[in-house]
């Protein structure tokens, strides 16, 4: 066994020498900081292992906001951005005039930074901004609705804001899937007498599977780290994980339950690609 | 008759032969209008008066154009000292990350299968990790070394960011260059190294340069890492916080759209890059 690996190791050399630099790196100024994140997160100033970061943080009404404002972001934002990612590469698959400008015209938000794309709903959501004007001046509002207020209407926003952001890249990959279906597969259903509905369920929607996988898998993982949006779209009142742990060190200089906060978001975020990929498995063995 | 009712029915038909309804037409203008909308309101707002904006019912289209919040952006003196850094930190980490990413990538792609497949899924493995998770650690060793609000230090705090994603795009650009072109470089007496030095790398140079821009666009974007890392010296993005907290409107449309001008362009100029594969690294929420 040893021996073997001696023989892989001398025949790629030169492979390895050239990975190593870069793998040096990732180590030292990745793994290694969250590693020690963890550790802070487990311990005290003095440096003994404790579990009362925890225990501070599952006491606070402010974590266990963020932590529930984090998962409905997630949860309402990916199944939002996946169906209007869907509907918009679904156009787009079609034979229009005009495709190739709507096209780019649709890829504008990915094109404008985070930051700036919370700074440009800001100027929508404000109390005396965009949106209230327009349900004001359309009779569907009689007062200016305060957005940023808190609750589900400031988690609206923030979602309304992260769906112009990131739509157009679930959509890009979703047309790529839905431009890798051959169109034989559309006749062989319309000979078979398929209405588009059942070609629809019955063989697009299979086959964009490893698609639709990647898209909520990458944009999840995004989701789960929301933080420009938030901080400038809903302030304090309405906290999320990752500008919860900002906040905690940042505000109260405090390593250990800023880095708790943060472990809690990793466990979060690998749980939720575990359980997705083993569940978009299972399906496929259904299928 | 009965043929009149078959072909009467509804049929599937492949998406490409056909158009949109009225009803997807409609939405899909709606749809446009949601993505451009918030980007027009940005520029408008950064030529308007303060009149226009500050009251009740904001005006939509542009009633007094006015030059007056970008004069005094480039006049107040406040843009140049973060207009420099963001340049040299995004150029810097761009720089460094091409010097780790390119090798690497190349030897990840002339790897078996196996070894390859670990080496990728490890690359993605490191994207799951919550930026406030690695930045935390970082801040508080750079605090020791007196690296914060330095360039160097922000420029190493890009590169782990992006270096993932620069490898992931550079693996995917290797994996096209056929072995053979090396060997039958090799066969005529050249190195390894030189194989891949005057072979490969001319033909990986397009993968090259799209996954310098999208690194530099990365870094010239970037703000979580900024926020943990800057005590005085703000980048561009932080300075556009900076007058957001200041509650000043207009200053903060203008810096927004400097911020934006160049990701804007390059975006739209690259778009046949956009591919899903680059996507799944370069995604960001």
């Amino acid at each position: 066994m040893l021996a073997r690996i001696r023989r892989w190791v001398v025949r790629h050399r030169l492979e390895l020498a050239l990975v190593a630099p870069m793998a040096t790196y990732v180590f030292g100024l990745t793994l290694w900081p969250v590693c020690k994140a963890i550790f802070w997160s487990f311990s005290n100033q003095a440096g003994e292992l404790t579990l009362a970061n925890y225990r501070q943080l599952f006491g606070d009404s402010r974590f266990a906001s963020a932590f529930l404002n984090t998962v409905f972001i997630v949860v309402v934002g990916t199944f939002s951005e996946l169906c209007f990612g869907l509907f918009l590469a679904w156009c787009l698959a079609r034979n229009f005039k005009l495709r190739g400008l709507v096209r780019s015209l649709l890829l504008v938000p990915m094109g404008v930074p985070t930051l700036v794309s919370a700074i440009n709903f800001m100027y929508v959501f404000d109390n005396s901004g965009y949106l209230n004007e327009l349900l004001i001046k359309t009779g569907l509002a009689t007062q200016p609705i305060n957005w940023a207020s808190g609750g589900l209407r400031t988690l609206l926003m923030v979602v309304a804001a992260d769906m112009w952001k990131v739509t157009p890249s679930v959509m890009l990959i979703l047309l790529a899937g839905l431009e890798s279906i051959p169109e034989q597969l559309y006749e062989a259903a319309a000979v078979d007498g398929a209405t588009p509905w059942q070609t629809f369920r019955r063989i697009v929607l299979p086959l964009l599977k490893p698609a639709i996988t990647t898209a909520v898998i990458i944009r999840g993982i995004d989701a789960f780290r929301i933080f420009e949006l938030p901080l400038v779209l809903a302030g304090r009142n309405t906290p999320f994980l990752a500008t919860f742990a900002y906040d905690e060190y940042q505000t109260y200089h405090n390593i250990h339950t800023s880095g708790a906060a943060s472990t809690v978001l990793l466990v979060l975020i690998l749980v939720f690609a575990v359980l997705y990929l083993k569940a978009a498995k299972e399906g496929d063995d259904l299928a | 008759m009965s043929s009149l009712t078959t072909t009467a029915r509804r049929r599937a038909v492949a998406p490409s032969r056909q158009g949109l309804g009225p009803l997807a037409a409609l939405l899909l203008i709606l749809a446009l209008a949601y993505f451009l909308v918030p980007v027009y309101i940005m520029f408008k707002v950064s030529v308007s008066s303060p009149g226009e904006i500050l009251r009740q019912f904001p005006a939509f289209w542009i009633e007094e154009f006015t030059w007056r919040h970008w004069e005094q952006v480039l006049t107040s003196g406040n843009l140049w000292a973060p207009l420099r850094k963001s340049l040299v930190v995004a150029t810097g980490a761009t720089l460094l990350t091409l010097a780790l990413a390119v090798p690497a990538a190349y030897a990840i792609s002339r790897l078996p299968p196996r070894p390859r497949y670990a080496a990728i899924i490890a690359l993605f493995f490191t994207r799951m990790f919550p930026d406030v998770g690695v930045a935390l650690p970082i801040a508080v060793t750079f605090l020791k070394y007196n690296l914060l609000d330095t360039d160097s230090g922000l420029i190493l705090a890009h590169t782990s960011l992006v270096l993932p994603l620069a490898a992931w795009v550079l693996v995917g650009t290797f994996n096209t260059i056929p072995r053979e072109l090396e060997q039958a470089a090799e066969v005529d007496g050249a190195s390894r190294l030189r194989a891949l030095w005057s072979v490969a790398l001319p033909l990986a140079r397009p993968g090259i340069a799209v996954a310098a821009i999208f690194v530099w666009l990365a870094s010239w974007n970037e703000f979580t890492y900024a926020m943990y890392l800057t005590l005085g010296k703000r980048t561009l993005p932080l300075l556009t916080y900076y007058y957001i907290t200041r509650g000043n409107w207009f200053q903060s449309a203008a810096y927004s759209a400097i911020l934006t001008i160049p990701v804007l362009l390059v975006t739209l100029f690259l778009q046949r890059y956009l591919r899903s594969g680059y996507l799944s690294g370069s995604l960001k929420g």
